[in-house]
């Protein structure tokens, strides 16, 4: 019996997603960390209908939105920091295509704690007495709203607060630094969400910038955050949030974060888009040329490349992990 | 882009208008108090206090970054790598913005605004083609959601709006409030019970507002040297009115300048 988890990401995607999923991809941070890599496989795949939770958009949603493959949203932060708004996740707001529900940073973190805790709601202090709380693009009628943050009465103070929705997404994606091949992870950089998200989703993928022994989590225990018994599935993918960073791994591609959100700005420059950074793009190998291998080395040389000095020799080799992955397939065709 | 200056040549170029704000800004934080920044030119503003007049400020991202200063130039987020590679702890989100900013731990915290009106209170939403009305109407301009300034707007003890001032930015009342600053004024805050205290200044590029104790209306406090009253009332869109006490903020000494372009090493605040 095969120990480990490891399978390719075509395999991940048609294996746990389908039309209408409610899917959540971590770490969802705009710049940061985020299984953007996941989102592109999900068009190759031809998805769609998806219910996306997201922390804050990143440009994996703002891809997928802007392809015309998320009918729900639910997000804290929509826009892209400091390279400003989400302009395919903004045109398909605009156009309707996309009703994208409002909530705050700390309300997207506190809805996927009460999904992981199984609380029938979680007590809201914030997001109350403004529009988050009485406008809802999920119910427009509704106003002020009524479902989507109640009142309700604080049993102790007698004070009237608000309700969060807990979340429990049927699938998350969560991009860490490094997994090992039962599916215990270490994330360098703020884990956003990530820990609360890997208990609040049904199944759990792992798309890992790197693979690394067991003997390194043996090593520190305590950064594993997410251990192997909530997770299904182990992805090996470097560059997995490319265009955005990966504290340890690599910096942020600035030339094409902008150029991206720019093609994402239409309905032809997103095709062109898909057609040159999506579509055909079959393995890590094709992945990596189509980043440039220039572009791949002068991403790689950051000045957080620190961070990963204490995992290092636990590491294993591009042609290491596919002897493993090779070893699962054959088994499943035994 | 500009061309590479000299230090001399640098220290000779006049302060542009988002150098005043994010100084002007700067100087609303205190020595050893703990401070949230939004991304932009509020951490500029942030990370320049702690270089001039506020080293024990106690400073932290929304995602849990803490004990770092930027490297190479305005991070692009407060998750970036610019902010990333010198911190001395990593946490996340629940921490930052809920056990250190929803508790009321957090002393003050720096926020933008698309739109914000007389009430403090900003829209960084949408833009809709007057009021929405009793059904949620799509936008005609989407714009960035709440992000963590709802939590910040809701939790921390005060909170400092940056905007640059023009007309459209300044409205009676915003069309969608993402972070509420003191609603229809007076005490309509007090019924949710919020911890943090509200906005107690919008500091812009003309000068500085601050809310009127009562009816939380904010009023002109002060102008900058380069502004007048008069500019900045027409650059408002409702009738603001002037503290009998208007005063001209001191323009930046040499000693802030220098600071804010040493951790503003990219020019972000020196571009059109």
């Amino acid at each position: 019996m095969s120990s480990h988890k490891l399978i390719t990401l075509a395999e991940a995607v048609r294996r746990y997603t389908r039309d209408g999923i409610q899917y959540a991809s971590g770490a969802a941070l705009p710049v940061g960390s985020d299984a953007v890599v996941f989102g592109r496989e999900l068009l190759r795949q031809g998805r769609r209908d998806l219910h996306a939770i997201f922390h804050c958009n990143t440009q994996q949603l703002n891809l997928l939105a802007g392809a015309g493959a998320v009918a729900k949203a639910e997000c804290g932060f929509s826009g892209l920091e400091v390279f400003g708004f989400a302009n395919g996740l903004r045109r398909a707001v605009e156009t309707g295509q996309t009703a994208l529900e409002d909530y705050s940073n700390l309300a997207m973190a506190l809805r996927l704690l009460g999904g992981a805790l199984n609380w029938p709601f979680v007590p809201a202090t914030v997001n109350i007495g403004s529009d988050i709380q009485h406008r809802s693009a999920f119910a427009p009628d509704d106003y002020p709203a009524k479902a989507k943050i109640p009142t309700v009465t604080d049993p102790f103070s007698g004070r009237e607060i608000g309700a969060f929705s807990p979340l429990k997404p049927e699938v998350a994606a969560i991009h860490v630094s490094l997994a090992d091949p039962l599916g215990n992870a270490i994330m360098l950089g703020t884990e956003w969400s990530r820990f609360e998200l890997s208990r609040a989703a049904e199944k759990v993928v792992l798309i890992a910038d790197a693979i690394v022994d067991t003997a390194c989590m043996r090593q520190y225990p305590n950064l594993v955050r997410i251990p192997d018994v909530v997770v299904e599935a182990v992805v090996y993918h470097p560059f997995a949030a490319w265009p955005q960073s990966s504290p340890g791994f690599y910096d942020a591609d600035e030339a094409h974060m902008k150029f991206m959100n720019k093609s994402l700005s239409t309905v032809e420059g997103t095709a062109d888009y898909v057609r040159d950074h999506v579509t055909g793009i079959a393995d890590v190998d094709a992945y990596l040329d189509n980043i440039g291998r220039d572009k791949v080395a002068e991403l790689s040389d950051t000045a957080t490349a620190f961070l990963l000095d204490p995992f290092r020799q636990w590491i294993k080799t591009p042609g290491e992990v596919a002897e493993l992955l090779a070893a699962s397939t054959e088994e499943a065709a035994a | 882009m500009n061309a590479p200056q000299t230090a001399t040549q640098l220290e000779q170029q006049p302060y542009t208008r988002q150098e005043m704000m994010a100084i002007a800004t700067g100087r609303e934080l205190h020595d050893g108090e703990l401070a949230i920044f939004g991304v932009g030119l509020s951490m500029l503003a942030g990370y320049f206090a702690q270089a001039h007049h506020a080293p024990r400020l106690r400073s932290m991202t929304e995602g849990g970054v803490y004990g770092a200063t930027p490297v190479g130039g305005l991070p692009w987020g407060i998750e970036c790598n610019r902010i990333s590679a010198n911190a001395t702890s990593f946490t996340n989100a629940i921490d930052a913005l809920g056990f250190l900013v929803a508790s009321g731990r957090c002393d003050v915290g720096i926020i933008g605004a698309a739109q914000v009106d007389k009430f403090g209170n900003v829209n960084t939403t949408g833009i809709w083609d007057g009021d929405i009305g009793a059904t949620y109407r799509l936008p005609k301009t989407r714009l960035t959601g709440a992000g963590g300034a709802n939590d910040i707007a809701c939790g921390a003890g005060r909170v400092v709006i940056m905007v640059t001032h023009e007309p459209k930015r300044f409205a009676d009342k915003v069309s969608y409030i993402s972070s509420p600053g003191y609603l229809d004024g007076g005490n309509a805050r007090e019924q949710y019970g919020f911890v943090g205290g509200g906005p107690s200044a919008i500091v812009t590029t003309l000068g500085i507002l601050r809310p009127d104790p009562v009816s939380k209306e904010f009023i002109l406090d002060a102008y900058y040297a380069f502004s007048s009253v008069e500019e900045i009332r027409s650059a408002t869109g409702w009738d603001l009115k002037v503290s009998p006490n208007v005063r001209v903020v001191p323009e930046p000494t040499p000693e802030e300048l220098a600071a804010l372009r040493r951790v503003d090493e990219t020019g972000a605040l020196r571009k059109a």
